[in-house]
């Protein structure tokens, strides 16, 4: 028997796959549309139509996103709260010894942490924050062109403009730091992948390993604990 | 090749509107045939803006000359002036936009075009237009089509010799009073020049507001106006200027480029010190408040604080924890 603790809800789960799916799609839409170089490979009614299926791609991932942060108000508070929590001695820690542990992780050691690790609030609050911005600009930018072409002002629509592409470098940098963590090419983060891709459930030994303030709490408070026959399994 | 340049002389145009017709011919851009189908206005303008089958517009303007009789009428032209530091070609998210290297002239490669727009946001004279039905943007490509296919013939009347030019651009080709000229940029300065000169000695008060317009402004438009009234008359800015944050944009896709490579190339060494770490075991008992390592069976943590190596314990590497 194994212990589990789960972690991430179907919804979260769901919300998360789904996201990940349209952020691809956009990306290889955008940089096919975006840049000259790759642009120029395909007829231009190709780029057109991947054009307007960024356009498409962008409106279901912020709708997504909202239906699942309006169906699930306590989620998104407790995610919140998790993400403004007060940073103790070892969320300090951790952050110090990020890059030395990315580097030397047979050398360096982490401290335990809590729900979400301080270097998590950092780079999921970027990502958060470039896909607010990315999100907004470019609904700006789609509503001031064909077929919308609303009146929005020329400087609007080149700030916006700029705005997207901070976003994404923001999203390139942290986006790529987060799969590589996140679907555990990073050794020590081996198995990630399965908690948000899988069943939402994360082994009490990697739990411990990530997050061993929360799997403690978890693990005395056993609400959320599940043991499975890994033979059966 | 030197740069090239489109004159026109704001003080010889009679507004005939053949420039206008020989670009729509020439670039086979359709005009709306319908009755009535363009509203009246009051003016001879029309229609009275840019628009995707229009990439040039003769634009009138009459104000008032102070007398009981007449108006003044200034007649101008609109449509792309094919600035140096041109904002469009910075913002072309797709290569469509260049600048010419022969001529210096701001073209067009359509089946580059992905219709973004973003060109129409960064012109400083609001000048290029989208294509709906071919989800194209539509300016004037200097006719580049013609002045890129070689030489013709033509009569040097002053000389009264034949001589070999460069194809000039429809509308310039047509030009009935002679108000528009093509040539090298420098010479159409030089001739912008020489026209303000007569016109404030010759015709009109010296004090007169004549000048050239496109010498310097944007580093130096392909266009090179001359203008008999205020700038403001004839609806262009006088001091036009690319929006800062356009040359910001500039930055965005090689900085994103490089910035994304770092991050791989750092977190390439990350997964390559990485390989071969092993990690422990570890089992919490919740009656006991204490974490174990299953493999060693060793506490490594306690509640009460008297063993506390679960950092170490975690990895399992031989310059680690062990």
């Amino acid at each position: 028997m194994t212990t589990y603790i789960k972690r991430h809800t179907l919804q979260t789960r769901l919300t998360h796959g789904i996201s990940v799916v349209c952020i691809l799609l956009l990306t290889i839409s955008g940089l096919f549309v975006f840049v000259p170089a790759l642009n120029n490979m395909l007829p231009s009614e190709v780029t057109f139509a991947m054009r307007m299926g960024h356009r498409v791609i962008g409106v279901l991932l912020v709708l997504a996103v909202m239906i699942s942060a309006i169906t699930a108000p306590k989620g998104v508070g407790h995610l919140f709260k998790n993400y403004f929590a007060k940073w103790d001695k070892d969320d300090k820690t951790f952050m110090k010894r990020f890059l030395p542990y990315m580097l030397m992780p047979k050398k360096v050691h982490m401290p335990d942490q809590h729900e979400v690790k301080s270097g998590q609030r950092v780079a999921d609050g970027v990502l958060f924050l470039a896909g607010f911005m990315i999100c907004g600009s470019g609904v700006v930018l789609m509503l001031g062109t064909a077929p919308f072409s609303l009146a929005i002002s020329a400087d609007v629509m080149i700030i916006m403009r700029l705005l997207h592409d901070i976003a994404f470098l923001m999203l390139a940098v942290f986006g790529i730091a987060h799969i590589f963590l996140g679907a555990g090419l990073f050794q020590p983060y081996r198995r990630m992948r399965k908690v948000m891709f899988g069943n939402g459930l994360i082994s009490e030994s990697d739990a411990l390993y990530h997050w061993g303030h929360w799997a403690r709490e978890e693990l005395d408070k056993g609400e959320k604990v599940v043991e499975i026959d890994d033979e059966k399994k | 090749m030197a740069d090239y340049a489109i004159y026109l002389d704001t003080s010889k145009c009679t507004g005939c509107k053949g420039c206008q017709v020989a670009c729509k011919c020439w670039n086979q851009l359709p005009s709306p045939l319908g009755k009535n189908v363009n509203k009246p206005t009051g003016s001879y303008q029309s229609p009275m803006d840019l628009n995707g089958d229009t990439r040039l517009i003769v634009t009138f303007k009459e104000t008032d000359t102070d007398q009981k009789w007449g108006v003044n009428w200034s007649i101008g032209r609109r449509s792309c002036m094919h600035c140096t530091n041109a904002g469009c070609v910075a913002v072309c998210s797709s290569g469509a936009l260049y600048k010419d290297p022969n001529t210096g002239f701001v073209s067009v490669d359509e089946s580059k075009c992905v219709g973004c727009e973003y060109c129409a946001s960064a012109c400083p004279f609001d000048v290029p237009r989208f294509h709906g039905s071919q989800n194209k943007i539509n300016k004037c490509t200097a006719c580049m089509d013609r002045i890129s296919n070689g030489k013709t013939p033509s009569i040097n009347e002053d000389k009264g010799e034949t001589e070999t030019q460069f194809n000039k651009p429809a509308c310039v080709h047509t030009c009935p009073a002679g108000a528009l000229d093509f040539g090298p940029r420098s010479e159409m300065i030089a001739k912008a020049h020489e026209r303000v000169d007569f016109l404030k000695i010759r015709e009109l008060n010296p004090a007169t507001q004549a000048s050239v317009y496109g010498e310097n402004e944007l580093d130096g438009l392909h266009v090179i106006t001359v203008l008999k009234y205020p700038v403001d008359t004839y609806g262009l800015p006088a001091n036009p200027s690319v929006n800062p944050v356009t040359n910001l944009l500039d930055w965005a896709k090689p900085v994103t480029g490089l910035a994304a490579a770092a991050t791989v190339l750092g977190l390439g060494v990350s997964f390559l010190m990485g390989i071969g770490y092993k990690r422990g075991d570890l089992h919490y008992d919740p009656q006991k408040h204490e974490t174990i390592d299953r493999n060693t069976g060793e506490v490594v943590w306690r509640a009460d604080g008297s063993v506390d190596s679960h950092d170490k314990a975690a990895s399992k590497n031989k310059k680690g924890g062990e």
